[in-house]
């Protein structure tokens, strides 16, 4: 599975027979009688519904036998604009790389001023890319998509939408809108670990004790046998599950429709949304981790009622979108010792702001919205785009990862 | 999920199945217990409930503590050792002719092994292996993330109120080799490959994990610089033996991978220490974790306590409210079960070779 990642770097496209699997850029026509693709055994059942993307779970080109690229196949072109900030080297496979075929870059900009020759080009976009690197990309992207009728597909860089919808978006909620969910997830899961055993194993009290040349024993915790759950159970959550389970801890899920999530088998509850469901997750949890998107019925959902019913000593982990917690509340829970402590990630005003309260309180684990942040995380959320959602767009194949940018995510 | 063959022999509290005490009693345990009275841990043999015949005749720490001659004529024939030294274990063998087992509560036999130990023919000997595995695991992979997410940047930062968005390096993708793959070992393989790890293993006996699951590669002893120059991070979890000890040396180091985190949760003094200071100091080696040292409690001289890039724990990171508790309850439940009826007792360790 691992070995045809290689494949992604090859542009040779030819048609070959089935006898001789042909190693063609974005597929391997071997993968020929799968109807379903998924081979991990604590694979996302969602996968088999063939609409969303995990770096770690999903095979590039994995449903490509439904795909052949040849001159046949192509249905349509991609016209591509990129809205973008200049010089965002993150983007190299789109802006510089090769395309598949069928597939032009028209022209890459940050404002609709930087698109103004296309406008009278007999060559039309129809496909826009945006990237959270442009300034202002909630303004420009209707404007952009206003200017640009012809536009049929939006593609988002990021996870989260929540930095380009708007109520003007919503306007176009007719064009069908992906996202890079499932790029970034595992190393929120390894973040989410980490986070977890800060406090299981109270590494400041380590900190501390080294600093005083204070060599103490003290009794540490488990996860073994701890609660972790998770509030907005999408593919972070479930990264965040599959190493949890690993280590022996029970998973409480929540989400919208708890039903997609009945079968899972990493998950010992699945609670939908609703107040009471959301402090019961609460008070059963030792380790609350909260990876869900923000939108207008997540926003402060996290509030000081939660934070009343949570279990004693329990850690909250924040890892999706500040807004989704009130953080007045979050700061009082830690306070008054409600809370043993909290990891950070996101906050609603970022950077942090030096006023803020958190940098003083002493039980809070901040970073600067960073720990998906490897050197290649948004290079390859571009080759994303580039290897596997350009070529089912062009073959007339269903888009990954779609998005509903009046719900939010 | 068996790992490998070793599990009809070994204990692991994540994966063995509880004995079940239906067979026939045929003997009778008389225990003495060398640890102290008001030690709390040790209440599932002081006050638990024992083997139908079984008795616990006498507890102490010294020699001074046993009643020689009357306990000569109850022929006692288990020693439960969970506080004493080696010489006070020879001479509790000599005085009592009759006994036949040695249970350690620890893992390590390092503290109470010895040449008369190893000589005693007639004295098998078991230990707690198995039983404080996952904690250590766990400690395992939060000391590599604690690298790869640079915390001690994170903290810096705190402090400073700077917010500063810095890369982080993924554990997936990275190699962790582990020296010693006994139960330790394979606990924290059993993580790492959950976090998409590579996990290269070293053992003295390679042969016996053939064929396991969680270990991409299986070295033999004299592969370790192997190990060392592939490794992004080395964790070891030998026992400290004469085999072992120095093993981790100044050679050993220099060929480590650009950016190695070394971890120990052995033994001190498996690795050269002065060596690893070196290589800490100068870059060779990124960072280490270490929850053991050379010397514990670590005196305050030692440059350990004063190096950015490392992790110390004072050897706890074992230490939960109950695993002492929980490796007496090992003793009782399964092992002294297992006595009274003449089964293979779990864990037993080769004496000469210390593990």
């Amino acid at each position: 599975m691992r070995a045809s990642s290689l494949l992604r770097s090859l542009k040779v496209v030819s048609r070959r027979s089935p006898i001789n699997p042909v190693v063609c850029s974005f597929h391997s026509s071997s993968l020929r009688a799968a109807t379903n693709g998924v081979t991990t055994p604590h694979a996302d059942p969602q996968l088999k519904n063939y609409k969303f993307w995990n770096r770690e779970e999903s095979t590039p080109g994995q449903f490509s036998y439904l795909l052949e690229i040849s001159p046949e196949s192509i249905q349509k072109e991609a016209r591509i604009i990129s809205l973008t900030a200049p010089d965002d080297e993150a983007n190299h496979a789109l802006h510089e790389g090769a395309l598949p075929m069928g597939c032009r870059l028209l022209g890459t900009g940050s404002t609709l001023q930087d698109f103004n020759e296309l406008r009278n080009s007999d060559q039309q976009p129809n496909v826009v890319f945006v990237s959270p690197s442009c300034p202002k990309a909630r303004v420009q992207l209707p404007l952009v998509l206003a200017a640009f009728p012809t536009i049929e597909w939006i593609h988002c860089r990021s996870a989260g939408i929540d930095f380009v919808v708007s109520d003007a978006l919503v306007g176009y909620k007719h064009i069908p809108c992906t996202n890079a969910k499932g790029q970034f997830s595992s190393s929120l899961a390894e973040y989410t670990m980490m986070a977890c055993s800060y406090f299981a194993k109270d590494l400041p009290r380590l900190m501390r004790q080294k600093k005083e040349k204070n060599w103490a024993k003290y009794e540490v915790e488990e996860l073994r046998g701890k609660t972790m759950g998770i509030v907005g159970y999408g593919d972070i959550g479930r990264a965040c599950a599959k190493i949890a389970h690993v280590y022996g801890m029970k998973i409480v899920a929540l989400r919208r429709n708890p039903s997609i999530s009945e079968v899972d088998p990493l998950c010992d509850v699945v609670y939908g949304t609703g107040k009471s469901s959301l402090n019961k997750l609460m008070s059963e949890s030792d380790y609350i981790v909260c990876s869900a998107p923000s939108t207008v019925e997540t926003r402060g959902m996290v509030n000081a009622d939660a934070f009343k019913a949570v279990k004693e000593n329990a850690v909250f982990i924040n890892l999706g979108r500040g807004p989704v917690v009130d953080e007045k509340a979050l700061i009082e829970a830690l306070k008054t010792g409600r809370l043993r402590g909290a990891a950070l990630d996101v906050f609603i005003e970022e950077p942090l702001p030096p006023e803020s309260e958190f940098w003083d309180v002493s039980n809070v684990l901040i970073s600067p919205h960073n720990m998906d942040q490897t050197g290649s995380f948004m290079h390859e959320a571009t080759e994303f785009f580039v290897n596997e959602n350009l070529p089912r767009f062009v073959c007339g194949e269903d888009l990954l990862n779609p998005v509903d940018v009046e719900i939010g995510y | 999920l068996t790992m490998d063959d070793s599990n009809k022999k070994y204990y692991n509290r994540e994966t063995s199945i509880p004995f079940s005490s239906d067979g026939d009693v045929i003997k009778e345990a008389k225990i003495l217990s060398l640890g102290k009275a008001d030690d709390v841990n040790n209440e599932p043999l002081y006050k638990g409930r024992l083997p139908e015949g079984s008795k616990l005749l006498a507890i102490g720490t010294v020699m001074g503590d046993f009643d020689i001659p009357a306990l000569k004529a109850q022929e006692p024939n288990v020693i439960f050792v969970s506080s004493c030294t080696r010489e006070v274990l020879l001479q509790l063998l000599d005085a009592f002719p009759t006994i036949e087992w040695v249970h350690s509560r620890s893992t390590g036999i390092d503290h109470i092994q010895s040449k008369g130990l190893a000589a005693a023919e007639h004295v098998v000997v078991t230990n707690s292996k198995g039983c404080f595995s996952s904690t250590l695991a766990e400690y395992t992979l939060m000391a590599c993330a604690y690298f790869a997410k640079d915390l001690p940047r994170l903290m810096r930062q705190k402090q400073h109120k700077d917010w500063n968005k810095y890369e982080v390096l993924e554990l997936r993708g990275a190699t962790l080799g582990v020296v010693g793959y006994g139960d330790i070992g394979r606990a924290a393989s059993k993580l790492a490959k959950a976090y998409g790890m590579k996990v290269i293993a070293l053992r003295r006996n390679p042969s016996l994990s053939k064929g396991c699951s969680i270990c991409d590669k299986v070295y033999g002893a004299d592969q370790l610089n192997t190990l060392m120059s592939e490794s992004d991070y080395i964790l070891v979890a030998a026992p400290l033996t004469d085999i072992t000890r120095g093993l981790i040396d100044a050679d050993a180091i220099a060929h480590a991978k650009k950016d190695a985190v070394l971890i120990n949760v052995g033994r001190g003094p498996i690795i050269d220490e002065d060596a690893m200071i070196d290589a800490l100091n100068n870059g060779k080696l990124k960072g280490a974790g270490l929850d053991v040292t050379t010397l514990e409690p670590l005196p305050t001289e030692s440059p350990l306590w004063e190096l950015d890039n490392v992790l110390l724990s004072p050897h706890n990171m074992d230490v939960t409210a109950t695993f002492l508790r929980e490796s007496t309850e090992f003793f009782v439940k399964e092992n002294l079960e297992r006595f009274v009826r003449g089964v293979t007792l779990l864990n037993l360790v080769d004496k000469v070779a210390g593990y």
